[in-house]
């Protein structure tokens, strides 16, 4: 692998990891602020708050999920490395 | 025999009189009220404690609806993963149904994780844990390291939690 596709690899790896981990960051926020005045106000519908912040959780964290592994394949297996 | 009928009838007023004033079970205004308002003391406590342990047996009973939740997505990608390590096994070969059998495995610990993380959330931290994240990482790791595993079928089996997720919300919504 020469040293521009190196650079470049690495370089696409932060992005890919730091781009995709904004969008996914700020709605886990606001999802579990949410989540947390819901409980607060109605304790006794903690389990389905909870329930429902697992499955959306799970759905946003897997854009974050999608942005790591693009960015570990481009260092660790690397499909433009000659 | 007037007289003494008279003096009778004198004799006796003073027991006639004295007799409904002994008999009289009507107590005081004020000592009525304050055996109400302590009656009404003791049962507001009642009332307050028993209100309590109807909150905590609520509470109880949605913490172990969050952990049903819990074990019924993991059944349902532990199902999901199975069938689709045997259709791989079937249609492709051997190796590739085991990295898609290590994915599915590694997503059902990611599943677990972030289940902990959330059960934790509100109780004792304020924020997300990001431990879950570490599942996908070396996943990928040990797949790249090793020479029997492939990548592609193994991030395909990290990500079948995600029908599973699926398939429980359509469920949720039919009952």
């Amino acid at each position: 692998m020469d040293s521009i596709t190196t650079a470049a690899s690495v370089v696409a790896a932060g992005l890919a990891v730091g781009l995709g981990a904004i969008g996914p960051g700020i709605g886990q926020g606001s999802a579990a602020q949410g989540a947390v005045e819901g409980i607060a106000r109605q304790p006794e519908a903690e389990g389905k708050i909870r329930g429902t912040l697992l499955l959306s959780f799970a759905f946003m964290e897997s854009l974050t999920i999608y942005g790591l592994v693009v960015a570990l394949v481009l260092l660790f297996a690397n499909p433009f490395a000659g | 025999m007037i007289d003494s009928a008279g003096l009778y009838k004198r004799a006796s007023e003073p027991l006639l009189a004295s007799s409904p004033l002994q008999s009289d079970p009507a107590p005081p205004e004020g000592g009525e009220v304050l055996l109400e308002t302590s009656s009404d003391l003791g049962t507001s406590s009642d009332q307050l404690v028993n209100f309590e342990s109807s909150l905590e047996a609520s509470n109880k009973a949605e913490t172990d609806e969050y952990a049903r939740l819990q074990l019924r997505i993991y059944l349902l990608t532990l199902i999901v993963t199975a069938f689709a390590a045997s259709i791989t096994a079937i249609v492709f070969d051997l190796f590739s149904a085991i990295s898609l059998l290590v994915g599915g495995l590694s997503g059902l610990l990611y599943l677990r994780l972030l289940a902990r993380s959330i059960g934790k959330l509100g109780k004792s931290s304020n924020s997300l844990g990001k431990i879950q994240l570490v599942v996908p990482v070396l996943l990928v790791l040990v797949v790249t390291k090793s020479p029997q595993l492939e990548l592609l079928p193994s991030l395909l089996g990290f990500l079948l939690y995600k029908p599973s997720l699926i398939i429980q919300v359509l469920l949720e919504s039919k009952t």
